[in-house]
């Protein structure tokens, strides 16, 4: 029988997996249509996220209407009726174009949140190898600042960054960021997620340490840097890409609260969370400006949830085929030799 | 309303001893308990309170010795006696104040209003580093009262057999009678502790007195007993009031409130009707449940004069032509009263007038003409709605107008510090507003426009003008004084520091159950709420 | 054994004294950030601001000011800057709000987390687990504060069945304070039930592979009496130590719904709190917040290291 890579199999039990890759093809779906930002923006709308229509007058069938009446009230959606332009409506006082807004916003929760999740799994990554391998004091050190970390409410820790930071910015050495920068977002969330990825990478680590290949390798004489990426890392990478996926939805969500909080994302950058942020305050009279941007925030973290859940099933058989012993459903497909 | 038996026993023998002179003019009830909701929880002190929220909350249970006289529009920007027998009599050179304390009034804990009371609670004022003390900076001794905290103030001298108070200032200060009426001077008794009182309020000396405070939930009013018994009669000037007791709570979400008025399950909103709610109540009750209110203020865009590119007036003119009443009308839902100067409606020395009507054509060849070469600005905002609207609005024009900008927005809560801070950079141009401490065109002139002030944003240093703001600050308003100020207005908006855009309106808005009519709106303390009566 | 809670307390000590250095030294390092300016309200003059510098220490070194902030909110005199209320006190206040709501709100959810995790572990691969998965997915990937804003929107302004917020004590009106905590439970419970839901059906998938599980159906126990009894009850262990875990997601919904609902609770407190800037309640708020989570995970680990040896022997079972 020809052994196959573990990685091969993976692939094969996920495309296996309808309900998961219909979601992940909806995540790609949506992620295309954020990136199709500009496009739509400079070739059917004929504006930019930011521009300001207050004062000014759309053809619709013939008929003269008001982007924002008197009363500050947006106009609805138009669909194609102005030729996409105002396709879901103004934003508000504004009359900033809605669809332009949405795939923008798009944009940058994406960004935010999928550079996010980056961060925390490359911190988590290398303080969960440093902790398995050395253990010892480093690990103790590691162990106590992760402590430190998940004491704060993550809310609360997040708000209180995103405040002291939106205010004054950032200055690392030589790095200077400024406080409305994307940026800011970006590194409180991935420094916040971080310990709840460590202590999970930190436990394998350790277990995989006690292995006989690893004691093998040590006493080859191999130094630390090959052992930990040589032989730890990759028995954990299946780990890391699950929970990049998980992390990637709960970043989204953060960016979304920290931003609705006034601490997130700063204008003039636009996330869903600040349109969520914005809409709420015309829920009664445009509930649509609600409505849209938290159903793409939905939609994109249901699709991430869905499709890490497949990832997870399919890089880890046992729990799966378990499920489907007990369910009656065929015997357990052959096993890597 | 639940417990409206025992009150109205309470309001039958309350009634026999006011006797009819403090009974509404029209057919409503007298009695009941009133309910309302603030959106944020006021400073209960009256020595200490700066927002408006706070100074309705007690325009009608803390009086100085002068008070605003009881009437909306005009009428309201009268200052009347109060604690004190009449206005002050001032001496020629405008330096020295005299008032009599009337006779036998009374604390709400039954002791009574000595002279010397006003003396302490001017230095309370002071002790507490209150805001209001800048007011008050100007009386003999204050300033090394202010430092040391200890000594008294010389310039104030009380006789509490005669009840004369004698108020001795360094300068001639025209404002200082409108200042006496605010309630940074309420009288209060000489041992009130030099702290923040919110949670447990001094006596009052108005007819209604704080009975329960529950920290950012809520308080609790009723009938001041003593105001009967001694002070009513003594004071025409204040209305007793028509309900017994009033309720107030504080509710976050003004959607929430608007839909407890709706219901009826809440008498009055104190906070302004929301921006999504706005057209809808307007539209369903104005006029049975729904006032709109002036209050005296001014919100504009300010410009940095002294730094490029506007430093150049041609500049700032086609600013002013520049901006669109249409686009800011619809930011603020309709509630915007369009002005174009810096003395607002209602504002004595108030006279209007549009230098720069709306035109982009004429702001376009103005900028032409001064050709700026530094185009790249900043503008600043605080993240408030609408503010933080028309300041994006504001930011889009001036990109329009061929500028390079960038838009700072800063949290609401830091932005008057940061961009009144001299070492922040780039304060280019921005957002802003202006709220009248007092009636008193002076208030609105001198703090934005002289050139030592430090609220002075656009730094306007013209020294013709300050020396005009200054001669005038020190007279008394009269009519002519008055059309000074008008004058004043102009040659400042010829100027153009500022572009002006309006007063932001505020609201009545009660519930079916109160006479909307009757409700008075001062234009400096908000709803009087002695004028509240169930229908 | 006491040994390991003593060490472990301690250690927990060691972090909630890091976590207050964290927040001061965050709020501290601020520009444009003057506390005294904050005091002194929106146009204040410099010497207004001199005053209240010197009065509250606004100049003293850093470590100092920390030492005093530290020694009040112990103490309970810590003062807002805001409010110049006392904070502490408006904590307690705060407490029997924000309890009912998580509390309440804790209660529906685990009970329907349970009950829909277990139903999908015992039907797994069936449709009834398909479409119970499929919600507790979609709870778990919204954002709190929308659902909690458009429910409010819908079920309170518009069709007006439950009240728009507010909170009656238990003790006024127990059906009161039912109704008007309906709503914000209903929120916080559609967005957490799937967490535990999928914990439990996951852990309960595991166990029923387990060798004791397959040992008490060699005995002939019935299926039901091997799911309730074994089954179920070692796979709720991990559930206890994932409400302590959570915990710190958990009080970020808090504070959001009690904010939209205007609950009044300590949620809503540090909600205002950051909004206004204002450190003296947010330090206070994290620091309390931080003690429960690092009490909670304390005792669970001395709790599981008491439990240590049965849990061995039970998995291990024969």
């Amino acid at each position: 029988m020809e052994s196959r890579s573990p990685w091969y199999l993976a692939y094969r039990r996920l495309r296996r997996n309808r309900v998961a890759l219909a979601f992940g093809a909806l995540f790609v779906a949506i992620a295309l249509f954020a990136l199709a930002a500009p496009l739509w923006a400079s070739h059917v709308a004929h504006t930019t996220p930011n521009a300001t229509h207050t004062t000014e007058t759309v053809e619709v069938d013939g008929e003269t209407r008001e982007v924002v009446d008197r009363e500050g009230g947006p106009i609805g959606p138009l669909w194609l009726g102005a030729g996409g332009r105002f396709f879901l409506g103004a934003d508000g006082h504004l009359g900033r174009d809605e669809m332009v807004r949405l795939m923008y916003g798009g944009r940058t929760s994406l960004f935010v949140g999928i550079t996010a999740a980056l961060i925390t799994v490359l911190l988590a990554t290398l303080l969960g190898l440093l902790s398995g391998y050395y253990r010892g004091w480093v690990d103790g050190l590691i162990a106590r600042v992760l402590d430190v970390v998940w004491a704060f409410p993550v809310t609360l820790l997040g708000a209180a960054l995103g405040l002291a930071l939106a205010l004054g910015g950032l200055r690392i050495g030589p790095i200077v960021i400024s406080g409305d920068s994307v940026w800011v977002p970006i590194l409180i969330i991935g420094f916040v997620y971080a310990p709840y990825v460590t202590r999970p990478v930190r436990g394998e680590v350790l277990a995989l340490r006690e292995q006989e290949f690893v004691e093998a390798a040590v006493s080859q004489g191999a130094g630390p840097l090959r052992i930990m990426f040589g032989e730890l890392l990759p028995n954990v990478i299946s780990t890391l890409i699950v929970f990049f996926a998980i992390s990637v939805a709960n970043s989204m969500l953060l960016e979304s609260m920290l931003s609705f909080l006034g601490v997130g994302v700063q204008p003039p950058n636009t996330s869903w969370g600040t349109m969520i942020a914005e809409g709420f305050e015309l829920i009664t009279s445009s509930p649509l400006l609600t409505v849209l941007p938290g159903a793409m925030l939905l939609l994109t973290v249901l699709s991430v949830n869905v499709f890490a859940d497949g990832l997870r099933d399919a890089l880890d058989p046992r729990a799966k085929r378990r499920l489907e012993v007990h369910a009656g459903q065929t015997e357990p497909e052959g096993t890597a030799a | 309303m639940r417990k409206l038996q025992a009150v109205l026993a309470v309001a039958m023998l309350t009634m026999v001893a006011i006797g009819v002179s403090s009974c509404g003019s029209s057919g409503g009830k007298e009695g009941g308990t009133l309910t309302g909701s603030y959106a944020s929880f006021p400073e209960l002190d009256p020595t200490v309170a700066f927002s408006a929220e706070g100074w309705t909350a007690m325009y009608d249970t803390y009086l100085p010795l002068l008070t605003y006289k009881h009437a909306g529009g005009e009428e309201g920007t009268e200052v009347v006696p109060a604690l004190a027998e009449s206005l002050p009599e001032v001496s020629s050179d405008g330096k020295t104040y005299e008032l009599r304390l009337r006779k036998g009034l009374e604390y709400s804990d039954g002791t009574p209003v000595k002279a010397t009371d006003f003396t302490a609670s001017i230095e309370r004022m002071f002790k507490l580093d209150s805001y209001g003390s800048s007011f008050f900076t100007d009386i003999v001794g204050a300033e090394e009262f202010a430092e040391t905290k200890s000594g008294g103030i010389s310039g104030i001298k009380a006789d509490d057999e005669t009840g004369e108070i004698t108020i001795e200032l360094n300068r001639p200060r025209g404002t200082f009678t409108n200042e006496l009426a605010l309630l940074y001077a309420a009288v209060l008794p000489a041992d009130t502790p030099a702290k923040n009182l919110t949670a447990n309020p001094p006596p009052a000396t108005g007819p209604y007195e704080i009975v329960k405070v529950e920290r950012g939930r809520g308080w609790t009013y009723e009938r001041n007993p003593e105001w009967a018994k001694s002070n009513a009669a003594r004071i025409p000037e204040v209305p007793s009031g028509h309900v017994d007791e009033i309720e107030i709570s504080v509710a976050r979400n003004s959607s929430t409130q608007v839909n407890e008025i709706e219901r009826d399950k809440t008498n009055w909103m104190q906070t302004v009707v929301p921006a999504d709610l706005y057209s809808k109540v307007k539209d369903k009750y104005e006029g049975t449940q729904f006032r709109i209110e002036r209050p005296i203020n001014i919100y504009f865009f300010w410009m940095n004069t002294s730094r490029p590119p506007f430093d150049d007036v041609k500049v700032r003119q086609a600013v002013n032509y520049a901006v669109d009443p249409a686009a800011l009308e619809r930011i603020y839902s309709g509630a915007l009263a369009a002005s174009h100067q810096v003395l607002p409606e209602g504002m004595p020395g108030h006279e209007s007038f549009d230098l720069y009507p709306h035109d982009m054509a004429k702001a376009k060849e103005l900028l032409a003409e001064a050709d700026p070469s530094d185009r790249e600005i900043t503008v600043w905002t605080d993240n408030e709605s609408p503010n933080n609207d028309a300041g994006a609005y504001y930011a889009n024009l001036l990109e329009e107008l061929g500028f390079d900008v960038k838009l700072k927005t800063i949290n609401a809560d830091v932005y008057f510090q940061t961009i009144g801070n001299p070492s922040t950079s780039n304060l280019d141009t921005g957002w802003a507003d202006w709220f009248a401490d007092y009636p008193h065109p002076n208030d609105f002139i001198e703090p934005n426009f002289a050139a030592e002030s430090p609220f002075n944003l656009s730094r306007l240093d013209v020294p013709k003008l300050d020396e005009k703001i200054t001669s005038l600050g020190e007279e008394q308003l009269d009519a002519q004084v008055e059309g000074e100020y008008a004058q004043l207005d102009r040659e400042i908006m010829e100027r153009a520091p500022w572009a002006p855009y309006g007063t932001n309106t505020v609201s009545t808005f009660v519930d079916s159950e109160i006479e909307l009519d009757e409700v008075i709106f001062n234009p400096t303390m908000g709803q009087d709420l002695t004028s509240f009566q169930f229908k | 054994m006491a040994r390991f809670a003593v060490r472990r307390l301690a250690g927990a000590a060691a972090v909630l004294f890091a976590v207050s250095v964290l927040v001061f030294v965050i709020f501290n390092v601020i520009p444009n950030s003057d506390p005294a300016r904050q005091l002194a309200g929106r146009t204040a003059n410099p010497q207004l601001i001199a005053s209240i510098t010197r009065e509250w220490g606004f100049d003293d070194p850093l470590p100092q000011q920390y030492l005093r902030m530290m020694q009040n909110i112990l103490t309970g005199k810590v003062i807002s800057y805001e409010t110049e209320e006392n904070v502490d006190e408006r904590i307690v206040e705060g407490i029997p709000e924000t309890f009912s709501l998580a509390l309440g709100a804790a209660a529906i959810w685990m009970f329907f987390g349970i009950l829909f995790g277990y139903l999908s572990a015992v039907r797994a691969g069936g449709p009834l687990d398909r479409g119970l998965t499929v919600l507790a997915v979609t709870g778990i990937s919204m954002p709190v504060f929308w659902l909690a804003a458009i429910l409010l929107n819908y079920l309170a302004y518009q069709f007006e069945l439950v009240p728009a917020g507010g909170y009656v004590g238990i003790t006024e009106n127990p059906l009161e304070w039912a109704q008007h905590l309906v709503l914000p439970w209903v929120t916080l419970a559609i967005v957490y039930v799937g967490l535990y839901s999928r914990v439990l059906r996951s852990n309960m998938l595991d166990a029923m592979g387990a060798d004791y599980v397959r040992t008490a159906r060699a005995k002939g126990l019935s299926e039901h009496r091997v799911m309730t009894r074994h089954v179920l009850r070692n796979s709720l262990i991990p559930i206890v130590t994932l409400f302590g875990l959570d915990f710190g997601a958990l009080l970020g919904g808090v504070i959001v719904v009690e904010g939209i609902f205007n609950l009044n609770g300590v949620g809503q407190y540090a909600y205002e709190s950051l909004i206004n800037l204002d450190l003296p309640p947010i330090m206070a708020i994290t620091l309390f917040g931080a003690f429960f989570i690092v009490l909670f995970n304390a005792l669970v680990d001395v709790v599981y290291a008491f439990l240590d040896p049965r849990v061995k022997l039970g998995s291990s079972a024969r």
